[in-house]
């Protein structure tokens, strides 16, 4: 009702807003197929290869969307004078909250879903229809913890601190995932710790679409790393309400 | 039941004491204009209003329930700051997803024509001034139909001419029971659109009535004539007694005039005098 009408409101008006800033829209969308192309693209000689490489980086182009990029938008805009007239709107927060989070995946499927045209295209990827829908489902909903955690680095961290931080977890989380270098390839310490890191499960479910693998340890894992995230982002959501309008 | 209810609302920032014991209403229908120098507490008291902070003690309501309330703040309509619009954006679509926020939200084409907005409601607002920017803003206070409408200082930055037909615009409308609370640094603005004036300086009221009886509790007439060196403009304590020396000492004068005193001369006498 309502709270729909403003979720869906809301929505429209970041993605209206991003869509205004091609400068930032267009970069944040080619670096992951930039990077498709660099580091797997060569490699990917037959479906099998082609499909897990294409799973990866379609993985790597939400992350970046939604944690580095989009998450980080919180923490320069939370002190905009715009955050406090939104403030005094008649919505509980938690509705614009969900709307960040739906326009953040929306954002990051575009830029994934330019790594899956590019594979398709130049790459012997082999996905059936059924497939390519449940990728887009699964590449979904496994990117929520990431837009959380993105928000949680973006109401604890300034607005100079969030980039930094959240492009070394980036690239951490990333190669330690396994998204960079297949699993088995990972030094010891790394594939040690990558079954207990958000981008590996991330990784194993979009795997799960074409190699048979434990998909309900990845769910199991995104769900808690999700609720960890969003309590750490509630909390500095508050901490930044007390800090501004004691 | 008052659309706003201040009672005994305290609060301290640190060190300084930001409202000390401050009560005041807004009935229905009522516009009320908050006086105050700056830094006297009229902001505090606004961000309490709108949910944005809450008393230390005493209680803040709107319509009888907790601004926090998210509910509460249906009935309620406040301006963006100043310089708070994202640039890319277009009027037309923040006044959009403002309406998705009220449960009977007025027509936005009614209400841009209302303010003389049509033109610009689909340029982008970083394209506009910062006079339409600001009739934006109060035209969003407007869009959700609220019961009570807050504008922090509407008419800063606007011109004189765009000023007044903006408060030709405000007095035009039919708000029925709809009530106004509104912050200003144009005395003349308060004089114009308000009901009742309420002076705040340094955290507590120092005045709360019609803004006839400010100007007459605090302002001295102007007494004004031509003598034999020339025009002389007095603002004597007794202008009445001022007058009768004047005609007594039988020195020569003609075009006397004895004028109200303006509510800025009255604001500043009163001000002035607390400081």
């Amino acid at each position: 009702m309502k709270a729909m009408a403003v979720w869906g409101a809301y929505s429209r008006l970041i993605l209206i807003e991003l869509m205004r800033t091609p400068s930032y829209v267009i970069p944040s969308v080619l670096f992951p197929t930039m990077f498709f192309c660099i580091f797997a693209l060569p490699y990917a000689k037959t479906a099998a290869i082609a499909d897990t490489e294409m799973l990866s980086f379609v993985a790597f182009a939400l992350i970046g969307v939604t944690l580095f990029q989009f998450g980080v938008g919180v923490a320069m805009e939370r002190g905009r004078p715009w955050e406090r007239y939104l403030r005094t709107l008649p919505a509980n927060p938690l509705v614009r909250f969900a709307a960040r989070v739906n326009a953040a995946i929306a954002f990051g499927a575009v830029a994934g879903g330019l790594v899956a045209v590019v594979a398709r295209i130049f790459t012997p990827v082999d996905l059936t229809v059924t497939q390519w829908i449940v990728l887009i489902v699964y590449a979904a909903i496994g990117a929520i913890p990431f837009v959380l955690f993105g928000m949680a680095i973006g109401y604890w961290c300034n607005a100079r601190a969030a980039l930094p931080v959240a492009n070394i977890f980036y690239l951490l989380l990333s190669f330690g995932g396994g998204l960079w270098v297949p699993v088995r390839d990972l030094p010891s310490f790394a594939a040690a710790v990558s079954p207990f890191l958000p981008t590996r499960q991330y990784g194993d479910l979009l795997w799960s679409i074409v190699t048979p693998g434990n998909v309900a340890h990845a769910w199991l894992g995104l769900t808690l790393y999700a609720l960890i995230f969003l309590l750490l982002a509630s909390i500095g959501y508050r901490r930044d309400e007390r800090a501004r309008y004691a | 039941m008052n659309a706003v209810e201040f009672s005994r609302v305290s609060k301290r920032f640190g060190a300084i004491e930001a409202l000390r014991d401050v009560s005041f209403t807004v009935a229905p229908g009522e516009t009320v204009a908050l006086l105050g120098p700056n830094g006297a507490g009229k902001t505090t008291s606004l961000e309490m209003l709108l949910g944005l902070r809450t008393p230390d003690s005493g209680t803040v309501c709107l319509a009888g329930a907790l601004p926090r309330d998210a509910r509460a703040r249906q009935k309620l309509g406040a301006t963006p700051q100043n310089t708070g619009f994202p640039d890319t954006l277009k009027p037309i679509e923040i006044a959009a997803f403002v309406a998705a926020n009220y449960p009977s939200p007025l027509a936005v084409g009614d209400v841009f024509a209302s303010f003389d907005l049509t033109d610009v409601a689909n340029r982008r607002l970083g394209d506009l001034s910062g006079g339409l920017q600001r009739r934006v803003a109060v035209a969003l206070a407007f869009i959700g139909n609220p019961e009570i409408v807050v504008l922090d200082e509407p008419t800063t930055g606007m011109d004189v001419e765009s000023r007044h037909r903006l408060w030709e615009r405000l007095r035009a409308r039919d708000c029925g029971r709809q009530s106004v609370l509104f912050t200003t640094h144009y005395i003349e603005e308060a004089q114009v659109l308000a009901d009742r004036v309420i002076v705040i300086d340094r955290g507590c009221v120092r005045f709360n009535g019609g803004s006839r009886e400010l100007r007459e509790r605090f302002g001295r007439k102007r007494v004004e004539y031509i003598g034999n060196d020339g025009p002389i403009a007095a603002l004597p304590e007794d202008a009445d007694r001022y007058v009768r020396d004047l005609v007594l000492s039988q020195v020569p004068f003609r075009d006397l005039t004895v004028a109200a005193p303006s509510l800025e001369e009255a604001f500043l006498a009163m001000t002035g005098a607390m400081s």
